[in-house]
């Protein structure tokens, strides 16, 4: 009969296509940087490493937690590797003893921001938050935190959830750590609003829906790169958030995973990040010109200075007032 | 031998169908009612209703019931109205215009909300743009993130519940009733009001159900539209629940809570539904007699005409237009000129990108497999029903049509509980906790097509078979099966074809490679990759219009 073949014939396709590559080693990373990074990142890796078959999930810190949390419920972990930029996470999870150690092999040529470095994770990129702005709309750049309490900016600046965005919880902490949370108050009396993840806010920005928005640096550029109507400036105090990569105890795939933290390490791997944008942790590596983002040096001096462990403490009723300030 | 086995078939195939049914369906349904009720161990429905008493749960209840109430008072006008244009009016081109409102019926409703998105959000929305930019307008016209918005979304893909049902009772109505009336002299406005509107009610009510139905456990449209503005229905908040917390304790036991909720409204509509088409005092409209009489609409012939097409092109074409074109731009936010045009990110999500690529395959890979194991599983499972005299078949009939009032959300939640290591099988993050949701989704589907297919097969051919020798598998095999074939194939593409566009049950499912077609448009959307969402969109409507249109014209599927 015609349609069984037919069927046939698809399901073989179907079967085809699903069946595994003559694999290998596997490796699944779970990241909160977007597509533009770890796309780069992966196709990098796998060319550089053919035996192994890398996969990852690609989603907002706070969603990766729990995903992660749910897993180890269950009792089958399926990440080998958790790289995102809400550094307390990090803390917490090296106490609880659910991270492997492991010094990558050249450390001696990297910058280390993060205190009380033992190899449980390893800073990667120093992510660079600051103000993004629609050039088709705002015509005079912001050029400190404050200005975008001012009208122009009236129910049009966005700030992504801190509970899902780790970039944004990290940076609301450190904005009010520096300026009270009098100016989360400000910014609402502005008409501020929470947007749902770092990329969202971003891409409502370019399209006009925000005038303007706490932003991620390489998802920024990557936009203005497309010709976004964007443009990205950094007041005085910056923001300076690291983030780290560690390899999660009981990973199945250990021996890839070393292999994934010493690639993006490498100079190969620190290049590909400082030319999506962002800074990188080597001395090496430098950011090309075309952005607009202060050197590694002057960008840590001029940052708020983050205690990552009281900010692990206070994270939840960090979270919970920033919440409850954004939605009165 | 012959003698075991024919003592032994019937049980052997009542065993499979209830196992298949207490696996697939039973034991996740069962799961979310006990950690809904149950606290340590314990009935607790003071637990219960104190999480229906928190703000968020209750006002995602409330959520649920606005949506739906707009949604089925807006849909029935719609539909009625359309179908009394297309059947009983001599409007032009009426049977192309049949057809094409029944298109929304094979679109995503989550893409639709996306193009609605893009022309509708207040600053940047293409229309909202035009008025304010091109006509001067001071504010926005229309913003999509809203109780309107999103019921005005999903009342343009659910309006065919009702134009179906009414379409189909005004054709099969008897005109001579009309007719009578008109001869004893009651007027056009009598008429409809005493005879036409009193037949068609039950058509009206049961197509209302079917989208309150629809609205209440919707997932895609709430989920894309009504987040943003802190608007939550029960399945936007499960979702929430079980990605934002863990799989804590609490956050579980919410999500059962609000599942109980959900499934006892469906089975509350259900059985509203049932009773009215039952109600058995408008059988007048069964059969075909005569071609019922057209009202001419004279004047207004062209007027309608003018607005059926404006309507279409309005919630159909714009649209679709739109979803290909934001598609093809560099990066959302650029106006639509050939300069900020390309096809590059066709390009990457068709050939570069695995997430991308991987959701097509995994979607098409699982709507083959759930359809095929459902259509086997139907098969046995209505064979027992209709044409087997088992003790307790009753339950099984039940139990096959139970996921009709659960809703995806909730067997989603019902999978997890059950497959997630808890009882001994893990099979969380992988594509067979999808598989195993979409066969509980779906059973339902293949039950009908084949109860309806089984029906018409007499006893007297299996008897004689059995009469002739052969044994139980044998008269199977060789007459019913190939009897049963149309209807077997029938279940195939009706679970196959919704199975390629599904979202809400997947969203709560999926892990870092088994994302789905709708998972991978409601991620990247969620994510700020608004081009390549669209032009995902894309890619997913060429893919299930031609899985649609291959299926009506190579196998005939009556749905």
């Amino acid at each position: 009969m015609e349609m069984r073949r037919l069927l046939l014939a698809a399901l073989v396709a179907v079967g085809v296509q699903t069946l595994p590559a003559q694999a290998q080693e596997k490796l699944y990373v779970y990241t909160s940087m977007k597509e533009s990074l770890i796309g780069q990142l992966k196709t990098a890796f796998v060319a550089k490493h053919p035996e192994v078959k890398m996969d990852y999930q690609s989603a907002g810190a706070g969603k990766l937690m729990a995903k992660i949390a749910a897993e180890r419920e269950s009792g089958s972990l399926l990440a080998d590797i958790l790289w995102t930029s809400e550094v307390p996470d990090f803390y917490q999870l090296k106490d609880q003893g659910v991270l492997e150690t492991y010094v990558p092999k050249e450390i001696g040529a990297l910058v280390n921001p993060l205190p009380d470095y033992d190899g449980a994770f390893t800073a990667v990129r120093l992510g660079t938050l600051g103000i993004a702005y629609n050039t088709r709309l705002i015509k005079e750049a912001p050029k400190t935190w404050a200005d975008v309490q001012k009208p122009a900016y009236k129910g049009a600046y966005g700030i992504a959830n801190p509970a899902l965005s780790g970039t944004a919880y990290m940076s609301v902490s450190a904005l009010v750590k520096q300026f009270g949370w009098s100016y989360i108050e400000a910014l609402r009396a502005n008409g501020a609003k929470m947007g749902k993840g770092s990329g969202q806010v971003v891409d409502d920005t370019a399209s006009g829906d925000l005038l303007g928005s706490l932003a991620v640096d390489y998802i920024t550029l990557d936009k203005v790169d497309k010709g976004a109507t964007l443009a990205l400036v950094y007041p005085p105090e910056t923001l300076v958030i690291p983030s780290p990569i560690a390899i999660m105890k009981g990973s199945k795939n250990l021996e890839a995973a070393k292999k994934f933290v010493d690639f993006v390490l490498s100079k190969e791997g620190q290049t590909i990040i400082a030319k999506e944008g962002t800074l990188p942790v080597r001395t090496d590596v430098e950011v090309p010109d075309r952005y607009p983002m202060p050197p590694v040096a002057d960008a840590m001096k001029r940052a708020i200075k983050i205690d990552y462990r009281q900010m692990m403490a206070e994270k939840e009723a960090t979270i919970k007032k920033f919440t409850d300030i954004m939605q009165k | 031998m012959t003698g075991t086995l024919r003592f032994g078939t019937p049980q052997i195939l009542f065993g499979l169908a209830v196992a298949i049914l207490v696996v697939f369906v039973a034991v996740p349904v069962l799961l979310i009612f006990f950690n809904a009720l149950w606290v340590d161990g314990a009935f607790n429905l003071a637990d219960t209703i104190k999480v229906l008493s928190e703000p968020e749960t209750y006002r995602a209840l409330i959520n649920s019931l606005i949506l739906a109430s707009g949604v089925t008072v807006t849909g029935t006008i719609v539909g009625t109205f359309f179908a009394w244009l297309v059947t009983r009016t001599d409007l032009p081109y009426k049977g192309a215009m049949k057809v094409l409102f029944l298109v929304p019926f094979m679109l995503p409703s989550f893409i639709g909300a996306l193009a609605w998105k893009m022309l509708l959000s207040p600053r940047s929305g293409y229309i909202n743009r035009f008025f304010m930019e091109t006509l001067g307008f001071p504010d926005a016209i229309f913003n999509i993130y809203s109780y309107h918005g999103i019921i005005l979304v999903e009342t343009m893909y659910l309006f065919p519940f009702v134009f179906i049902q009414v379409c189909g009772a005004l054709e099969r109505m008897d005109p001579t009733l009309e007719e009578s009336a008109r001869i004893s002299g009651a007027d056009l406005f009598t008429i409809t009001r005493k005879i036409t509107i009193p037949l068609v009610m039950p058509s009206i009510l049961s197509g209302a159900l079917l989208i309150m139905l629809y609205s209440m456990a919707h997932f895609g449209t709430v989920a894309m539209l009504g987040i943003e503005a802190g608007i939550y229905n029960i399945p936007t908040l499960i979702y929430e629940r079980i990605h934002q917390s863990a799989g804590s304790f609490a956050s579980i036991r919410t999500a059962t809570v609000l599942s109980t909720v959900l499934v006892f409204t469906a089975a509350l509509i259900i059985w509203a539904q049932n009773k009215i088409l039952s109600g058995g005092r408008y059988q007048i409209i069964a059969g075909k007699s005569f071609r019922p009489t057209e009202i001419r609409l004279r004047g207004l012939r062209t007027p309608l005409l003018l607005f059926c097409i404006a309507y279409i092109g309005f919630t159909i074409v714009l649209p679709t237009v739109t979803i290909f074109l934001v598609g093809g731009l560099n990066t959302y936010g650029l106006p639509i000129s050939p300069e900020n045009m390309t096809f590059d990110n066709y390009y990457h999500i068709l050939f570069e990108w695995d997430l991308t690529r991987d959701a097509i395959w995994n979607s098409i890979g699982l709507g083959f497999a759930s359809a095929l194991i459902t259509m086997f599983a139907g098969v046995i499972i209505s064979y027992v029903i209709v044409k087997m005299k088992v003790r307790g078949k009753g339950i099984l009939e039940f139990l096959g049509m139970l996921p009709f009032s659960v809703p995806g959300s909730v067997i989603a939640l019902g999978v997890i509980l059950a497959w997630s290591g808890k009882y001994g099988v893990n099979i969380y993050n992988t594509i067979w906790i999808i598989l195993v949701a979409y066969i509980a989704r779906y059973m339902a589907f293949a039950l009908k097509a084949n109860s309806a297919a089984l029906e018409q097969v007499h006893n007297s051919l299996v008897e004689a078979a059995r009469a002739s020798g052969a044994t139980m598998w044998q008269a199977l095999r060789d007459i019913v099966i190939p009897l049963v074939r149309p209807g077997m194939v029938a279940a195939f593409f009706l679970i196959f074809l919704p199975a390629l566009r599904e979202l809400t049950v997947s969203v709560l499912l999926y892990g870092p490679t088994t994302r789905t077609i709708g998972v991978a448009i409601y991620t990247l959307n969620e994510d700020g990759e608004t081009v390549y969402a669209a032009a995902m969109s894309g890619v997913a409507l060429i893919i299930i219009v031609t899985a649609e249109v291959v299926v009506k014209r190579f196998f005939k599927v009556k749905q």
